[in-house]
């Protein structure tokens, strides 16, 4: 077929020009606590900053145009129990979304569930999944502020009157939490989008479109954009079970992936490494 | 891509997935020449499934002037626009490009994406004629300054273009009646369904970030009622029923026979490919090239049939089976002026006459010795 040969011909540009082929991160060890969110700048100053080459995700669509992210910095750090990363691009626009029709800034960082040569790097396979951790300017703010209300995301907005919200004091009782929820179809079908995000998303994947959110989180995430340029940093609990478990000493496989909500990118419209990068974790 | 059947153009046609034809096709049909655009339906819609947060600006029902109204803003010529100039001649399948066909091989399907602004005026040319009314002017037929009101819902196509976008395939189509679902626990809300769906009856609810569409008041059509759109249309001008493709179409079905039989009632922009399944009877006043490029080239065929449907005994008592009943008629006869539709088991659910008697009462009440008026 004749989309078939045009990804594979992308597939074989990339790997002669990718950078991340010849990236390899290694994950310093550093005397400090990292089990939550350390903004001490001086735990990164031995930590080597890679740079990973990304393109537009390839392999279905929908998907973008144009590769909008064309590179990331990557540097990474360890207490033995936490691993950190310091992932930098530029995006000319800060995006939390918000409105119809707008798209988040985002970022992953994809590790290989089994040991052994890792799984396709796009997103895993049957019986091979892959453990992402899911980074949204989006979530964040619901971390940092809570989820958005109507009148956050449209302050002008008038409505008459929300019937699960309705009262009337000696008359009506107010209907119950769960009563009002089934008003709000995803929390109702208990979709964790619909509710308050943690910053870091984590997910398992075994290929496209197979994604599924895990609710025991263990790691973080905090994004800050000054200047055209987002810097993240993202911590993840070095053994997780059923997950990707990482230790000491022991290498592992990264893959990346970047959304610029103003060119409207969002889940397959992506920009992606379309290899994986090796990581050694320093004793 | 799949080579699927498409009869409303009457060729195979490209799409991502396989044809799989469910059990049964729930199918709404407008007659356009009595809509008038009171907004019953839209309410009735409203209230029943979009009061919630994130849902104000939803109206998975609602009803649009044409040629000058559209919600979102433009959608069709838009779409239209996005497709470039295709031909469909006369008694010709479409040769032209279906949207999937036309798409670029990023896209799942030729779109173009609304925007937050697009979707703020829901009432947007309302009552707008296309032309200017001046002096002097007059009736004429058909109208040369028209329009008409389109009621619309989603079309639960038997080839959605949400479905084939969706990367999650987290919408799906029912079996037993063909009713388009996005599974609310599923979406995460990319809107891939929303930028592909070229009627743009899917939605993104900002509060709970997911999209949403009509659902086809699925849990009235599974106990044998119609939709509340079409339960509280007051114009009497919708019917709901379950529409065969024509290698299956029986002739006492309501909607097959509208649809099949009659030829009266056409599927609008078939040309985009995805064999939507709400039908309507085109207004025969309006201008023929504008309906011709909503209805294809079928249109005025179906309005010259429309016009003798004075002498189609049969038609007449199904016209007076529209809106006659909540529940879905699934088979009708009509036996000397009485039409009567009945349930899935046969069972009689209505019987209404074809003409109703007309009464009249002189002007002069002897039994009370007044005269008669007409003041309530």
């Amino acid at each position: 077929m004749k989309v078939n040969s045009f990804f594979i011909a992308l597939v074989i540009v990339n790997l002669l020009t990718a950078g991340s082929l010849k990236a390899e991160i290694l994950a310093k060890s550093v005397k400090a606590d990292l089990s939550a969110f350390n903004k001490e700048e001086s735990l990164w100053k031995n930590a080597k900053e890679e740079v990973v080459t990304l393109m537009m995700q390839p392999m279905v669509a929908p998907r973008p145009k144009v590769t909008t992210t064309e590179k990331i910095k990557v540097q990474a750090i360890h207490d033995g129990n936490w691993l950190v990363f310091r992932i930098r691009w530029a995006d000319p626009r800060r995006d939390d979304a918000g409105k119809l029709g707008e798209f988040s800034d985002a970022a992953a960082l994809m590790f290989p569930v089994k040991e052994g040569p890792p799984p396709p790097i796009f997103m895993g396979a049957k019986d091979n999944p892959v453990h992402i951790y899911h980074w949204r300017a989006q979530y964040q703010y619901d971390e940092e502020h809570g989820k958005k209300e109507m009148k956050d995301i449209y302050p002008n907005m008038s409505i008459d009157m929300y019937p699960m919200e309705f009262k009337d004091p000696g008359k009506v009782k107010g209907l119950t939490k769960e009563k009002r929820e089934q008003y709000v179809q995803g929390q109702a079908a208990g979709n964790p989008q619909s509710y308050a995000k943690h910053a870091v998303d984590e997910i398992f994947a075994e290929g496209f479109g197979t994604s599924a959110v895990i609710e025991n989180v263990e790691s973080y995430g905090k994004g800050v954009w000054k200047n055209g340029e987002w810097t993240l940093i993202l911590g993840r609990h070095m053994s997780r079970k059923n997950g990707s478990s990482l230790s000491v000493g022991k290498d592992t496989h990264l893959g990346f992936a970047i959304w610029q909500g103003s060119h409207d990118e969002v889940g397959s419209r992506k920009t992606v490494t379309m290899s994986w990068t090796p990581m050694k974790i320093e004793k | 891509m799949a080579t699927v059947k498409n009869w409303q153009i009457s060729r195979d046609m490209e799409y991502p997935y396989d044809e799989h034809r469910p059990k049964r096709q729930w199918a709404i049909i407008f007659d356009l020449n009595k809509c008038i655009a009171c907004q019953t339906c839209s309410l009735a819609c409203k209230t029943t499934w979009t009061s919630g947060k994130g849902q104000e600006y939803m109206f998975w029902n609602n009803v649009e002037t044409k040629p000058y109204g559209s919600y979102p803003l433009a959608w069709d010529v838009r779409v239209l626009e996005k497709l470039g100039k295709q031909e469909w001649k006369k008694n010709e399948p479409y040769y032209g490009k279906t949207i999937f066909e036309g798409a670029d091989p990023t896209e799942k399907a030729v779109h173009f994406a609304p925007k937050d602004e697009d979707w703020m005026y829901p009432n947007v040319g309302e009552d707008d004629c296309a032309g200017t009314v001046v002096a002097g002017d007059h009736i004429s037929l058909p109208h040369d300054k028209w329009f008409f009101y389109l009621p619309r819902t989603c079309a639960h196509c038997t080839y959605p273009a949400c479905l084939a976008a969706c990367p999650r395939k987290a919408i799906y189509k029912r079996e037993e009646d063909g009713i388009v679902l996005i599974d609310q626990s599923r979406c995460k809300g990319y809107g891939e369904c929303v930028r592909a769906c070229p009627y743009k009856k899917s939605m993104y609810n900002t509060y709970t970030r997911v999209s949403e569409k009509c659902v086809g008041c699925y849990p009235a059509v599974e106990q044998g009622y119609q939709p509340m759109c079409v339960q509280n249309c007051i114009g009497k001008i919708r019917i709901m029923g379950f529409v065969n493709p024509p290698w299956k179409a029986r002739n006492n079905n309501p909607v097959d026979y509208l649809i099949h039989k009659l030829g009266i009632a056409l599927p609008y922009y078939p040309q985009l490919g995805l064999e939507p399944n709400i039908y309507y009877i085109p207004p025969i006043h309006a201008d023929r090239d504008y309906l011709a490029q909503m209805f294809g080239p079928n249109v005025d065929s179906a309005i010259a049939k429309y016009k003798k449907l004075k002498d189609d005994p049969v038609a007449q008592g199904l016209l007076v089976l529209m809106g006659s009943s909540d529940r879905i008629l699934h088979s009708f006869d009509v036996v000397a002026g009485q039409a009567t539709g009945y349930d899935e088991k046969g069972d009689k659910i209505v019987s209404v006459p074809v003409h109703e008697a007309l009464v009249e009462r002189p002007a002069f009440d002897a039994k009370n010795g007044t005269i008669r008026n007409n003041t309530p």
